[in-house]
Parts: structure tokens; C-alpha cells; sequence
């Protein structure tokens, strides 16, 4: 029996807000006018069953007759000037089909051999031409890396191959000029470490197979690897220690009696309260999501939440964050490179990404940021971190014995994501997308949330000695790691799959996602398979740790790579890196004149991308499932005052709370690094002790995204590092975990290079002992006294919204002041945690402004201020010094004692009303300034359709 | 002390509001279980145990199809008897986002039979997923789950993408008449609510939760499992909201399965 196909569609006239988000899109992302009227129709496929079996799933399953039409082997929709249908490429994984067989077969539907679905999209509109539809289809809707138009009926669904066979790279022979070959676009390793293990073969007596090689590649990638980070460094002739030795020695020094586990498990782990933990990790996805936004950015959520429950002997995954760097979203077309994609699609894609993965898997998100520069064009900066919840007494990473089972749980191995740790590690080129099509995949967030279900049961029980994800590398990566002290021996034939075909080193690497592998003692093992089948988890035992420190690898009993783990783990050498470093130039200083129209300049400010209300992103979002959430994104009269942190209590019914924030400005990484890091770990806690965290009790993780390590970046990057270094010096708050990504460069086929503005992205999770002594950020009441409490020069207006706007030079970034800001956020919190602050709300982009306005917006207040005679009101406003805090307290509670010792200054009062005014300067509308700042994000995401407002129904 | 009704709290691929749904049964009174749909397929867990029943929200199998469909039809499909019988003694079934998508699905909503699919919940008119709280107005019915909420309106977040409550014409008129529709959502002057964002999802006549005819099934799409303590309210630092407005609906539960 060949194919049947059905399709369905809401009944004529019904509304099809699908089609309505394309027509959204055509109009104003792509500008194309005669596009009159947009439909979409879901289209199904089964192979194998009866016309009659078909028109039973149509009835019982895909059509509702209340809303929806259908038809069988013919079109839906008849009436439309175009019709095209977009589906997954053959391979690419759709979650849907496994829904579609199981219905088929609750409905006693038998004999169904494989299920597909797709949507069509019908263009109306008379003037609608070829060329629309195909810039249409490019641009919007067909993503070639994943998806594809169908431009026939296919002949199967099913996916067919028989195993290649494992080849026996002659690498003994090879000369420098062959090793380099065979290194290009597939394994990114350099001529030293090819020639290295070529000689660890000819010492071998053997030629090796493509599995050993490929686990080499993988395991000493820059991803897995980290071998900048590892490098011993020249810094302008003077040797210094590794960046990542002087990270942990910092670490070291500060002592702080909450870590349970830093650097050394999947994630980062402090001490909670009541015997628990919570532990953190923060991930970037850079690579994937620059060449199919959405599967990267899902399977980059996926990942990290791996990441979380792979900690310990198994964490609960609480909480999601989310960070990404674009270029505007209005950028021309021309301007974007080459093999890259263009920012609103970017923007878009990356945030459903996300939002699919984190709301279907049932983890809040509700901490992050989107920041913009034009020079994100050719790669965006996309970093997702998550949270988790484990006891103490399994926080500790365990350790696989001899004789343990190793058992993969949730999904199925498929060619996805291979060369997926290599690839993370290459730079971004006009080949890229080319090349490395089977590096992305579609995630699959239900898969993952039943094995996260599996998991916590099997560890709640005690029946996992060891677990960890597997991510970049696959089982190469997991396994190896995994049996790095005692090895292990694997029975590749055993791994389940999604489809046949696949050759032994395509199995072995592949980064399918939704697998984890656990280290399983033999009389534990009954009760974690009944647990898995319990909850529709497959479950396989792949083979068993063992005591001769060997990697060996098996596909039907004949070896495709046998590696000493000595050599594996141990045999790349250290780096010596050359890296050079020259100040920043001193910037003109920023001028002092005033602008004209202090409304509008205002407003300008407001409705700058970095500035902007980021809400239609977030209410995509779920940020209250778990029941968790005890200070959500935005809170306020109107709930759209934004909140600098988010406060979760994790254990139901208790008072206890984790607090989650961060802090990034790739502007001042560029334009200095080590302020733009100070600034960026000062915003990271800042915004976690404007909600009351306690900065003793707070610990930090570190993100750096920078350009390939050439010697000035890589100087660069040394000074960031130092940045964080003195920062965890001077305030006690260490770093316990960290991912640095390398690749942030794009080199064009015409040599054009783009060198991608470098991210440190430091976020901050802590403990704070009672919701109850926390704050929001908006004003409570009208009368209250407005504080500005923290040290600025205001003068260094460098990298700040209001000079990029106005294209004036900015002089000195922020130089925070480390010898005062401890002190700043131990009084601020006490101030809280005495309750004598009833809002706080700390400064970033947009200066005081902002932050003034912002607080004005979620109280539904106006403030009335006055700006000291000796300063220059721009500087005043606009300057962008983190650390600082505007706090309003009751008019009987008197700031100068709350503040007493620490820089703060009497700002004005908060007032009933629609203004903010400074005296003697001017008074602006809040409607005016809230427009402005609304209204950015509410056109890419087209908010603005939300509601029936101006829709002729 | 007065017994605990147990309360079956089903889960399956998906469901992912399954704690804090049974800790707010918890609160109210009740002895919360979470029973896996294949538990009940294999006969290990029998709903004839259980005095309250609830479904909560998640996406279930991945919402794919529709949403809470694929788990609707393995309900109908396995389990169609004991969920009947279930509902004709008379025993309180909830229904929560997910879950009231399901019962739509399954057909006990609106109608109280599995053989006849008569509303639905489609996408919403703004294209996504959305999260944000809302106002929700309790009609005076008698839905066991609202006694004693008649006339108040009650602040719940709504979490979803596909919330839109649709039915013909003549199911809205019969559905109304027969006082079935239990929650509406609110506009400013706690009045039914037609325009976004009040309304988040474009649903006719406002309908954010309804019962079946005997009133002891409900489904609504907002959550009150995620107020049913003070800090849960994004505001609760601007003032007194009262008792955790979720609160009132589980103990009603509670205390109905208590008297059956
Ligand atoms: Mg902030």
C-alpha cells in the first residue's frame, strides 16, 4: 500500500492565526504589499494503511468537525492564486510522527509503516507574482537546512540505508599536506595535533579506524577540550597562567563556605537550604542557531537542561534563562553576509526555539536579555542557561566502578548533529551552511521531559552512581568521559535508532538529543529499566565500565576503536598561546552641550534596542509553571515594570528562595575589556541585590564569546578574564562554572572578516533566606523619597545608548570601582532585608533615565527630581555606570542613615501623575515614554495583531 | 479527622503542572496520587479509587495534532468506561489548560459523554503562546468547584497557546442557557472581556472555564494551581489580594467529594 495523505484546515471563515503571522511577516519584515490574505493547512502522511484506515485517523484525530475541514489525496485549499507545502527534510527528525503512530495505534489503526506531517500555505491576492512567492518561501517560511518545499508526492517516507562499513584511515603514510585535508571542515584540528596522532598510530603499529579519529577530533576540540582556556599564555612577551587556572585559583582564594562543586561536574553546584542544593549552568548555542535559529536554539535549551539534570547523581530542572546578541532586525538585507541569515528571522526563530523547548519540557523562563549591534550580522550570540534543584547528598559528581552497566535512556541515535563539538569549534565561513547541514536538528522537549521524569525517580531511589548528558560528541564524549579513570568497553550495535544506515563512527558521534547515559551497578538495573518503561523511556544497556583504562569499542564483536584513555584524555599538550595587548586609545571626551528636545531625546533613549521593552518576547514564555515564581519578569500596576532578578522558591510551601541573574554588554567588551567585564559581573549581582539577594551568599558563572583566538583577541580575552579574576578578589563571589566559545569570527569567500563583538555574559545565582524581605522593581506609592545609592563618574559616557544614538564620542567606559562596590551592595541589600525599601530597581543601558522611567512605568507613578547644579544633566541621566542603584523608601525613613557610608545621593520623590520632571530642565509625558519604549519589540513580534484592534472583523 | 478524598492526578508524556496541581489539592484538604495513564491501562491503578480526578496542565504528548488530542483519544480509546463511570457517579473532574483541552477533546466537556466532540479550543487569535495574569469573572452556576465564588473576580495566570474557546453558534446558546459556562474572562470593569489582552486568546463570549451539564466537571484554561499561595501573585508586594484566589476551587473538591 503506498501513501495516503490528508489534509485539514479550519472551515472557511474561521480565523487562521498561523496564516496570519505569515501575513504579518510578508508585510513587514519583507515588505511584499500584494499579499492580500494568508491560509496554512496541516498536512498528513501514512504509509502503509487503507483509504478507509486514513479517513478513520482523519476523523478521530486530525480533523475536528467543529472548526475543521479535511480531504484525502486532494487539495483543501482550492481557492488561492499559490499553494506551497513546506516539510521537514527527509532525516530530519519530526517529533510529530511518533504522535501519529501511537494515536494510529490506540484507534487500532495496524499496519501503518511510517507517518509525516507538513503545512501548506495558500497565497491570496491578485497582483502576488513567482518571484514574491519564492522571496517569500527564502526569506520566511523554508529554512533549506532543515525543511524543503515538496514540489511532488513522495514515493516513501521510509528511511532506508544499509550500515557503511568502518574505513581504515591510513594515517601512518600521510604527510603534513594529507593530514590537513583530512582535518578541514570535519575534524578543526591543527597540523601539530594531526601530526601527533598520526605518530600515536605509527607507535601503534596500526593504521586507525574513522572512529578512533573522529573521537580524537571531538575530544580535543576547542568545544570539549578548551584548549585556549588551557594554553599557557605570552601576554605582550610576559608569560601568564591559563585563563582557566587563574579562574579556579580565584575561585579557590574566595573560600566561600556555600560551594558544594565548582568546574568539575556538568554545572556548578552551592549549598540551598533544609539538606538541599541548587546548581547552575549556562550554555551557548551560537553556531546551530546562526544557521537554523529555531532547531538551535531548542536543542541548545535542551542541552543545558541536560546539562542540569546531569549533575550529580541527577537534579531537578527549576528555572530557564536566555540571552542572545543580534543585529537590529531592521538592517538591509544587503548588509548581511554571505551564508548568514537575516536578524529578524534570527530574532524570531531563536526566541519560539526556546519558548517551544522550555514551555513544553515545563521549565519557567524567566530571566534573560537581547541586546543589538550591527555587528552580530554575520553570527548571532545566543546563551541559554538553566537551574537545578538535588539534594546534598547527591551533589557530589559521581564515579562510574568497574563493572557498572552503562546505560543510555530517552531518545533514539540518528545522523543528527554530527560534527556537532567540531563544528561549535570552526569559524563561521560562507560554507558553513553548506557544509554542515547535519549539524542541526529539531528538538524534542516531551522526549527529554520523561527522561527527566525517569531520572529523578531512578535517583530518588539511589539507583544511579554516575550520570551525564550526552551533548557535543555524543556517546564518544559521554562514554569517554564517563570511564575516563577506569574505561569501558561498548557494544555499539546495541544503541537503538532511529532509522538504519548509519556507519559505527556516525553512531558513536552523533548528537542526537534527549540522551543521557547513566552508570548502573548489575543488581540496580532491573529497577531503572521498569522505572524507564513505566514512563515510555527506552532504555538500553550499551555495555560496562571496566578497569584497563581503555576506550574499546565494538560493532558486532569487531573493535572500531580501541584508544588508551591515558592518550585520549591526556595526550594533547598544553598550548603556549602569543597574546598582545594594547590599552584602548583614550576616546575623545563626550560632549556637554544639552539636546535640544529633552522629550524626545528621552524617548529616543527609551526606544533604543538595548533599552526597549523586551515583554512580547518574554510572555511567549511560561514563567509560572512549577508554581515557583515569587518575583516573575515584569510586575506592576499594569504588570509591564520590569524586574531585575527573579526570586523562585523551589521547596513548596518554604519562604527560602533562589535568585537568578546576569549581566552582559558586548559594546564595552569590545571598546575595553576589562571594564566591560567589571561591568558586566557588577550588573550580573547588582541585578540579583536590587531584588534583595544577599551578595554573600551569591556565586557566579562566566560566558565568554569571543572572536578566534588570534594574539589580540586573545589579549583581549586576558584581560576579561583578569577583569573577573579581581572581581571574585574583591568581592568574595566565585565563579563555579564556566563555557568559553571561540569561533566568534566569519571570514567571507571574498577574505572579507567580520570579527563578532565579544560577549563576557556573567550570570549570578544565589540564596536568599525569606521571599518576604525582597522587592519589585515599581514604585509603591506616590510621596516616597527617591535614592541614587552607588559611585559614577558620570562623565565616562563611553559605549552608552545615548552617545551611539546621537553618534557623539563617549570618552572612558564605566570604570567601576571595585574598592567601593562591595560595600554599595552589602547596604542595599541590608536596607532590603531591614524592609525599609519598598522598590529598587539597579542601573544599566539607559542610564538613570531608564531606570527612573522603568520604575515610573510599574507603579503607574511619576517622580519629580532634581539634578545637582554641578553636574551635567545628560551625564547625569544618561551614564551607564553599573553598581548604582535607585531605591525609594517611605518619606519617614531616612536614606542618608539607611546609606550612612556608602556614596548615595537624594534624587527627588516619587508623584502622583503622568510626568517625570527635573526641575528647571523639563517635564516628559510617561505615555509618551512608554509608547517609545513598547513599541520596539511590539512591531518585530507584531503584538500589535494581537487583538481584534483594527482588524475590520 | 476527617478522611483525605484522594485525588487521581493523571500524567502522562508532557504533563508538566502535575506537582504543583497536587500540592494545591494537598492544601485544600485532599490526598493528591500521580497515576501515569499507563497505570490505569494496565489495570495497576483503578480510577473507581479515587474521589477526585484532575488532569492538569502540560503538553501532552507535545500537543501534537491538536492540543491534549493524542492524549484525549488514548483515553477514549482505553480507558472510556472507567472516566464515564467516573463522571456519572457524580465525582469531581478537573480539568486545568491541558487538561481542559482534553476533556474538550474527549467530549465530557461540554456535553458529559465520550462519543460526541461539541467545542474547541484553537489557536490562539494572536498567534502564540502566551503568559501573562488575568482577570477572571465567576458566573453564578452550580458547578461544585465555584460554590460560594458567584459574582467574584478572581486574578489566574493563563499559560498557553491554544486557549480559544469555539463552538457553534447553537452548542454557545445551549451552553449558556444551561448555565454551564463558569468562568468568563474580565475586562476592567470586571464585565466580560472581548479584546486582548484581557481576553488572551479571542475566545467567544469571553469563556475561559465551563462545566458539563451536572456541574461536576469542569475545565477552564488559566491556573489556579499557580495561586494558591501568597507570593505566587506577581503583585502580592503592592498589597493585600485576600486568600490565594486558587485556593477556594480545590477545597470545593475537597469538601463536595468529601459529602458524596
Ligand atoms: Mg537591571
Amino acid at each position: 500500500m503506498g501513501i495516503t495523505t490528508v489534509r485539514v484546515t479550519n472551515r472557511p471563515g474561521l480565523r487562521d492565526p498561523a496564516g496570519e503571522d505569515v501575513l504579518y511577516e510578508i508585510r513587514h519584515a519583507l515588505g511584499i504589499a500584494p499579499v492580500e490574505h494568508v491560509r496554512t493547512a496541516r498536512v498528513y502522511r501514512f504509509e502503509g494503511i487503507s483509504e478507509k484506515d486514513a479517513r478513520l485517523l482523519a476523523e478521530k484525530l486530525l480533523a475536528e468537525d467543529v472548526f475543521e475541514v479535511y480531504t484525502i489525496n486532494k487539495p483543501v485549499i482550492t481557492d488561492a492564486a499559490s499553494v506551497v507545502e513546506v516539510a521537514y527534510r527527509p532525516g530530519v527528525m519530526n517529533p510529530e510522527a511518533a504522535s501519529l503512530s501511537k494515536s494510529a495505534r490506540d484507534l487500532g489503526v495496524t499496519g501503518l509503516a511510517a507517518a509525516a506531517s507538513s503545512r501548506e500555505y495558500a497565497f491570496y491576492g491578485g497582483g502576488v507574482t513567482a518571484a514574491d512567492i519564492e522571496t517569500i518561501l527564502d526569506r520566511l517560511l523554508v529554512n533549506p537546512t532543515v525543511e524543503t518545499v515538496m514540489r511532488a508526492e513522495p514515493d516513501t517516507l521510509l528511511i532506508s540505508g544499509r550500515p557503511g562499513e568502518t574505513k581504515i584511515i591510513p594515517i601512518r603514510q600521510m604527510d603534513d599536506a594529507a593530514l590537513m585535508d583530512l582535518s578541514r571542515d570535519k575534524l578543526f584540528l591543527n597540523l601539530e595535533e594531526m601530526r601527533l596522532i598520526r605518530d600515536y598510530f605509527i607507535s601503534r603499529r596500526r593504521d586507525a579506524t574513522d572512529c578512533e579519529i573522529e573521537t580524537l577530533a571531538q575530544t580535543w576540540s576547542e568545544h570539549c577540550g578548551h584548549k585556549t582556556f588551557k594554553a599557557e599564555l605570552v601576554v605582550n612577551g610576559r608569560k601568564k597562567e591559563p585563563l582557566l587556572k587563574r579562574l579556579q585559583q580565584a575561585t579557590a582564594r574566595a573560600g566561600h563556605p556555600l560551594v558544594l562543586s565548582a568546574f568539575v561536574d556538568n554545572s556548578g553546584v552551592m549549598e540551598f537550604y533544609h539538606g538541599w542544593a541548587v546548581c547552575g549552568k549556562v550554555e551557548t548555542h551560537n553556531s546551530p542557531s546562526a544557521i537554523e535559529p529555531y532547531g538551535g536554539a531548542m536543542t541548545g535549551s535542551g542541552g543545558v537542561f541536560r546539562d542540569i539534570m546531569g549533575t550529580g547523581q541527577g537534579a531537578k530542572v527549576i528555572a530557564s534563562t536566555d540571552m542572545f546578541c543580534f543585529a537590529p532586525p531592521d538592517i538591509k538585507p544587503e548588509a548581511i553576509p554571505p551564508g548568514c541569515l537575516h536578524p529578524h528571522y534570527l530574532l524570531r526563530r531563536v526566541v519560539a526555539g526556546v519558548r517551544d523547548y522550555g514551555n513544553r519540557m515545563g521549565i519557567p523562563t524567566n530571566n534573560g536579555s537581547v541586546h543589538f549591534h550591527r555587528d552580530f550580522r554575520a553570527k548571532p550570540t545566543v546563551i541559554v542557561g538553566a537551574y537545578g534543584l538535588l539534594p546534598v547528598s547527591r551533589a557530589q559528581k559521581g564515579r562510574a566502578q568497574p563493572g557498572d552497566l552503562v546505560v543510555v535512556i530517552g531518545g533514539r541515535t540518528g545522523r543528527d548533529g554530527i560534527h556537532g563539538a567540531t563544528f561549535s569549534s570552526g569559524e563561521m565561513t560562507h560554507r558553513t551552511t553548506e557544509v554542515n547541514a547535519s549539524a542541526v536538528q529539531i528538538g524534542h522537549p516531551i522526549e527529554e521531559k520523561r527522561t527527566l521524569d525517569a531520572l529523578l525517580a531512578a535517583a530518588e531511589e539511589g539507583l544511579i552512581r554516575a550520570v551525564t548528558d550526552c551533548g557535543a560528541g555524543g556517546f564518544a564524549s559521554a562514554v569517554g568521559e564517563m570511564g575516563a579513570e577506569t574505561g569501558v568497553e561498548v557494544r555499539l550495535e546495541q544503541a537503538p535508532l532511529k532509522y538504519q544506515g548509519l556507519s559505527p563512527w556516525e553512531i558513536w558521534l552523533s548528537e542526537s538529543q534527549e540522551r543521557m547515559v547513566l552508570a548502573v551497578a548489575p543488581e540496580n538495573l532491573d529497577r531503572v529499566l521498569a522505572i524507564c518503561r513505566g514512563l515510555n523511556v527506552e532504555a538500553t544497556v550499551l555495555g560496562a565500565f571496566a578497569a584497563h583504562r581503555r576506550l574499546l569499542v565494538t560493532w558486532h564483536g569487531t573493535v572500531v576503536c580501541d584508544l588508551e584513555m591515558e592518550f585520549l584524555h591526556h595526550g594533547l599538550p598544553r598550548r603556549r598561546m602569543e597574546a598582545c595587548w594594547q590599552p584602548p586609545e583614550e576616546a575623545a571626551a563626550p560632549l556637554t552641550t544639552l539636546p535640544a528636545n529633552w522629550t524626545e531625546a528621552y524617548g529616543r533613549v527609551m526606544a533604543h534596542l538595548n533599552v526597549c521593552s523586551k515583554e512580547p518576547i518574554v510572555r511567549m514564555y511560561d514563567h509560572g509553571v512549577q508554581g515557583t515564581n515569587g518575583l516573575p519578569p515584569f510586575s506592576g500596576l499594569h504588570g509591564d515594570g520590569p524586574n531585575d532578578a527573579v526570586l523562585l522558591t523551589p521547596l513548596p510551601g518554604r519562604p527560602e528562595a533562589v535568585v537568578i541573574s546576569h549581566g552582559l554588554n558586548p559594546v564595552l567588551n569590545r571598546s575595553d575589556p576589562y571594564y566591560g567585564g567589571l561591568w558586566a559581573a557588577a550588573e550580573a549581582v547588582s541585578n540579583a541585590v536590587a531584588a534583595g539577594a544577599n551578595p554573600e551568599e551569591m556565586v557566579l558563572i562566566d560566558n565568554f564569546i569571543w572572536p578566534f583566538p588570534d594574539p589580540e583577541s586573545l589579549g583581549a580575552l586576558d584581560r576579561a578574564v583578569d577583569a573577573c579574576v579581581d572581581f571574585v578578589d574583591t568581592t568574595g563571589m566565585p565563579f563555579i562554572s564556566g563555557k568559553d566559545s571561540l569561533s566568534s569570527t566569519y571570514r567571507g569567500a571574498d577574505g572579507t572578516v567580520i570579527k563578532i563583538p565579544p560577549v563576557l555574559c556573567v550570570s549570578a545565582f544565589g540564596r536568599v533566606p525569606d521571599i518576604n524581605r525582597t522587592v519589585s522593581a515599581d514604585f509603591k506609592g506616590a510621596g516616597n523619597k527617591i535614592t541614587l545609592v552607588g559611585k559614577r563618574t558620570v562623565s565616562e559616557m563611553g559605549g552608552s545608548v545615548y552617545c551611539d544614538l546621537y553618534g557623539q564620542p563617549g570618552g572612558s567606559p564605566p570604570r567601576i570601582d571595585l574598592s567601593v562596590l562591595t560595600g554599595v551592595l552589602t547596604a542595599v541589600h541590608r536596607a532590603i532585608a531591614a524592609g525599609k525599601v519598598l522598590a529598587c530597581h539597579d542601573i544599566s543601558e539607559g542610564g538613570l533615565a531608564a531606570a527612573l522611567a522603568e520604575m515610573c512605568f510599574g507603579g503607574g507613578l511619576g517622580a519629580a527630581i532634581s539634578i545637582p547644579a554641578a553636574e551635567n544633566p545628560v551625564h547625569f541621566l544618561f551614564n551607564e555606570t553599573a553598581g548604582c542603584f535607585l531605591v525609594e523608601t517611605a518619606p519617614d525613613t531616612d536614606p542618608a542613615a539607611l546609606f550612612a557610608g556608602v556614596p548615595h545621593q537624594m534624587l527627588g520623590t516619587t508623584v502622583a501623575g503622568d510626568r517625570i520632571s527635573a526641575a528647571g530642565l523639563f517635564s516628559v509625558s510617561l505615555t509618551a515614554l512608554k509608547r517609545a519604549w513598547q513599541e520596539p519589540m511590539a512591531r518585530i513580534f507584531g503584538s500589535m495583531r494581537a487583538g481584534n484592534e483594527g482588524r475590520g472583523e | 479527622m476527617m478522611k483525605k478524598p484522594r485525588v487521581c492526578v493523571l500524567r502522562t508524556d508532557g504533563t508538566n503542572c502535575d506537582r504543583e496541581t497536587a500540592r494545591a489539592f494537598d492544601l485544600a484538604g485532599g490526598a493528591p496520587q500521580m497515576v501515569h495513564v499507563n497505570q490505569l491501562r494496565t489495570g495497576e491503578e483503578k480510577l473507581a479509587a479515587y474521589q477526585i480526578m484532575v488532569i492538569p496542565g502540560g503538553f501532552s504528548y507535545g500537543d501534537d495534532v491538536h492540543s491534549g488530542k493524542v492524549l484525549a483519544v488514548e483515553l477514549t480509546s482505553f480507558l472510556k468506561e472507567q472516566l464515564q463511570e467516573f463522571v456519572t457517579a457524580g465525582k469531581p473532574l478537573l480539568g486545568i489548560c491541558n487538561g481542559f483541552q482534553v476533556l474538550v477533546r474527549t467530549g465530557l466537556l461540554p456535553g458529559g459523554r465520550t462519543d460526541e466532540i461539541s467545542a474547541a479550543l484553537m489557536a490562539n487569535d494572536s498567534g502564540r503562546f502566551e503568559c501573562r495574569w488575568i482577570e477572571l469573572l465567576v458566573e453564578n452556576n452550580h458547578c461544585l468547584f465555584t460554590r460560594g465564588l458567584a459574582g467574584r473576580v478572581l486574578s489566574f495566570q493563563a499559560a498557553h497557546g491554544e486557549g480559544k474557546f469555539f463552538a457553534r453558534e447553537d452548542t454557545l446558546a445551549a451552553i449558556e442557557q444551561a448555565g454551564q459556562v463558569v468562568f468568563r474572562y474580565a475586562g476592567a470593569g470586571g464585565g466580560p472581556a472581548g479584546n486582548y489582552p484581557d481576553n488572551p486568546n479571542g475566545s467567544l463570549h469571553a469563556i475561559a472555564g465551563i462545566c458539563n451539564p451536572g456541574g461536576t466537571v469542569l475545565g477552564l484554561m488559566p491556573h489556579p494551581e499557580r495561586f494558591v499561595e501568597r507570593t505566587q501573585h506577581p503583585n502580592w508586594r503592592r498589597g493585600e489580594t485576600g486568600e490565594p484566589h486558587g485556593l477556594a476551587i480545590f477545597r470545593n473538591a475537597v469538601h463536595y467529594a468529601r459529602e458524596i
